[in-house]
Order: structure tokens, then C-alpha cells, then sequence
């Protein structure tokens, strides 16, 4: 799309300068600290994060009735297991899982904003806010997944969910071949964020 | 009417993007951070006062009406985060937080000098409420006693209430016809009152279920369905006139 528009030369640097000024300029008539951004930012790196997904969904795959009680209710399944504070905190006070199976794909999306489940996936990727990908997904979800080098046969079903209230979706993939006997450590290794809204699914290393 | 209403099923857009990074630019992590903080410190949410000086409420409704009443072009132009600073500036400049003169000259002083230090200080209490409200959250479900006009499996009409500045209502979405999956437990408020949009107040949600035939007849992939969560002012009875088989 960039080819489509003009942009000032010092695109970025302009941005940069702006937002620090803004930034300075909050500090100074004391709206927020000098802390405030960096503390926001360490949240997301160490408490709210696609870390987080990745614990439950291994749990899910070697615990069949954890897996079971998180599609039945998602935040209560999410409430057993050890992770930090705030598992149903901002936008994350009501998920809702959906399983892949031998049959059926799920994609999550948000065609009016970028609805994203913080406390299991911290924040989304630049493919899941871009305007294209928003539209598109939701008449053709097949070309696009092949666009992520995802080809979804004709056979399976694939159930495309548009975040349009406050309720924040996430996917379970399903458990990739040849990870038999793997510990949930190892397991957790497998689960990226794009597996988890349904643009890839979980392969073993 | 608002392109950004109408996203979903727009066609001649060319490839996605499969950038997995979440932010492209280092600055991008600081807007970012000052929009949560804003979040955390709106004065409207249950949160221990502090001394931050601000005083105005900012929600994702704000973000988001910023972002619907752009210029379509502008909102395909610009990157995520740029409508992101747009709109916070804006924002500060419109409530009398900080002037668009001293916005600019500041500007051009770190552009000169881009390793210019922040100004330090603020009150640790700040942090500690933008902490517990990523924490806490916002939990837009209510005890209100509502009452569900529809059950699993009914046939449902999405309204085509009037387009307001800001709506929860995906665009492809109205005057068709979908099948209630998921009556969710509970009322939901949303962030704001959107006027003749009609969501604001608690009410029910559901997860209706949308053939793609429906949506976009002779011209959509076969073998999906698309579901969407809808604020049940949204849904309405299809119309009783005509013929029934």
C-alpha cells in the first residue's frame, strides 16, 4: 500500500521527536511520571504476554479435561493454573476459547478496531491491526491464510469470530505431530501468538 | 456513512500484511504506553486517586472514534500507531492539557537533538494506579436484570440503526440475517453512550452466526461461517410480513 501515498521524509524521526515531546510535555505538568511508559512496558514484557497462551494451551494439550473445562468457561480454566496477576485484567475480563480440529479452523478477527486478548497474548501484531487484512478476512478467509503460507483445504470448516463486543477471543491449536511425550515446557515452545488467533497452526521444531 | 464502519468484505486491497512484530518503531512503544496510562488514570473507573492532573475520561471509545472519524484515506495511509499519536495529541491540544505551539516547538527540539533527556519526576502512585488497572480491568458486565428476546438457534434481522460517530456494529452486518449461537450470560455495558447507535446502557450480547451467502451472495469462499458478538439493541425479530412457508 505505501507506493498509494506520500509521506514526509523524516517520517519516522518526525513520529519520534512528537511522541517524546508529548511524552516530555505529560512529564512535565505532571499528568503521568517520568516511569509511567517503561512501567506499561514492562507489564507487557513480563506479565501480560503471549508467554501466558502458551501455558495454557500446552496444559490444554496434555490434560484433555482442562481443555474441556477452558472451552466451557475460559476464564475459570485460566484461573486454575499458575500465572501472574491480572489474568482477567485489561482487555481480558471475559475470553472466550475455541478449539481447531481434525475438521474445523478458527480465525479470529476485529474488522472495526484491533480487539486483542491482553493477558494471554499481551499486544497484537502489526498483520492482525492492518486494515486490509481486517476486510479481507472476512469474505475470504482462505486466500488469506495462504497469504500466511496457511493453505486450508476445502473440506475443513473454518469459523471466522469478528470481536465486535467486550468479549476478547482467542484459538486452541491443535497439538502438532511429533511432539508425543513432550513435557508442557517443551510444548510451550510451539504456541505463537499467530497460532493462537488461527493465521498459523502449532508445528513441532 | 464511514469506511472505517465498513471494512469487513471491502475488496481490491491487495495482499495482507504478515508482520508479526507488534510495534515496527521504537517510538511506537511510547504512545502506546501513554494511551494505557490514560486508560488507567480516566477518572470514571473505581481506582485510588492520585495526584495526576488529568481530569478527563479516555477510553478505547476515544482511541476509536478518533480513528472512525479520520479521513479514509488517511486511515489506510497511515500505520497504526501514527492514527495512535494523531489522535493523543489532539486529544491533550482540544482539553487545554498542552498547546499545539509549545507541541511543535518541543517537537522540533528533539528532532534537532533526538537524545535530549526527558524532564524527570511524578508521584509513584501514578504508576501504581496504571499497574492495577492492567490488573483489575474494566469489566463491562453488569448484575442488570435484562431480559433475552432470543434463545440458541433463533433466526435473527441485524438492525441498521443510525450511523452515528463511533458504533460496535460491523457495517457488512446490517439488514442481514444471522442465527443466534451464544446467548452470553449477564448484561454488558459498553465504554461509552453511543447515542441513536443505541449501545451504552447494560444490555444483552450475543454471538450470531452469518452464512456467507448471506453476507455476500455469488461472492464469498465456501465452507465458513463468520460469527460476530452483537449488543442486543443491535438484533431485532425478522419481520413477521410476507409469506411463511
Amino acid at each position: 500500500m505505501t507506493e498509494l501515498f506520500h509521506y514526509r521524509q523524516d517520517r519516522e524521526a518526525y513520529s519520534a521527536a512528537r511522541v517524546k515531546a508529548l511524552q516530555a510535555l505529560l512529564i512535565k505538568k505532571g499528568v503521568i511520571t517520568d516511569k509511567t511508559v517503561d512501567t506499561v512496558l514492562d507489564f507487557f514484557e513480563t506479565k501480560m504476554g503471549p508467554f501466558n497462551g502458551a501455558k495454557i494451551v500446552a496444559r490444554a494439550w496434555v490434560d484433555p479435561a482442562f481443555k474441556e473445562r477452558l472451552l466451557a468457561d475460559t476464564p475459570a480454566a485460566i484461573a486454575e493454573l499458575d500465572l501472574p496477576e491480572g489474568m482477567a485484567g485489561a482487555e481480558g475480563e471475559h475470553m472466550r476459547a475455541v478449539a481447531n480440529a481434525s475438521d474445523v479452523h478458527n480465525l479470529i478477527i476485529c474488522t472495526l478496531c484491533s480487539c486483542y486478548p491482553w493477558p494471554v497474548l499481551g499486544l497484537p501484531p502489526y498483520w492482525y491491526k492492518d486494515p486490509t487484512f481486517r476486510s479481507r478476512a472476512a469474505r475470504e478467509p482462505r486466500a488469506v491464510l495462504k497469504e500466511f503460507g496457511l493453505p486450508i483445504p476445502d473440506g475443513i470448516e473454518i469459523k471466522v469470530w469478528d470481536s465486535s463486543a467486550q468479549i476478547r477471543w482467542f484459538v486452541i491449536p491443535e497439538r502438532p505431530a511429533g511432539s508425543e511425550g513432550m513435557s508442557e515446557a517443551e510444548l510451550e515452545a510451539f504456541v505463537t501468538p499467530e497460532a493462537m488467533m488461527g493465521v498459523a497452526v502449532a508445528k513441532a521444531a | 456513512m464511514k469506511l472505517q464502519h465498513y471494512l469487513g468484505g471491502l475488496e481490491g486491497l491487495g495482499p495482507v500484511s504478515t508482520e508479526t512484530r507488534v510495534f515496527v518503531e521504537e517510538w511506537e512503544k511510547r504512545i502506546f504506553g501513554i494511551h494505557t496510562a490514560m486508560m488507567a488514570l480516566s477518572p470514571q473507573l473505581p481506582l485510588p486517586a492520585t495526584p495526576s492532573e488529568f481530569r478527563t475520561v479516555w477510553t478505547w471509545a476515544d482511541l476509536r472514534k478518533g480513528a472512525e472519524s479520520l479521513n479514509p484515506f488517511e486511515y489506510f495511509k497511515f500505520r497504526y500507531y501514527e492514527k495512535w499519536l494523531g489522535g493523543i495529541s489532539g486529544y491533550f491540544i482540544d482539553n487545554g492539557y498542552i498547546t499545539a505551539e509549545e507541541l511543535d516547538a518541543l517537537t522540533d527540539e528533539y528532532l534537532s537533538d533526538p537524545s535530549k533527556p526527558l524532564p524527570t519526576g511524578g508521584s509513584p502512585a501514578i504508576d501504581e494506579r496504571v499497574v492495577q488497572y492492567l490488573v483489575d480491568g474494566d469489566s463491562p458486565k453488569r448484575e442488570a436484570t435484562v431480559s433475552y428476546e432470543f434463545e440458541v438457534g433463533d433466526t435473527v434481522n441485524i438492525k441498521n440503526v443510525p450511523s452515528v460517530a463511533h458504533t460496535r456494529l460491523p457495517g457488512f452486518l446490517r439488514n442481514k440475517s444471522g442465527t443466534i449461537e451464544t446467548v452470553y450470560e449477564g448484561a454488558y455495558v459498553y465504554l461509552c453512550d453511543t447515542g441513536s447507535d443505541g449501545i451504552g446502557a447494560p444490555m444483552p450480547v450475543y454471538c450470531v452466526r452469518f452464512e456467507p451467502e448471506e453476507l455476500w451472495p455469488n461472492n464469498a469462499e465456501q465452507n465458513f461461517s463468520l460469527y460476530a458478538d452483537l449488543y442486543a439493541h443491535y438484533v431485532e425479530a425478522p419481520a413477521t410480513s410476507g409469506t411463511r412457508a
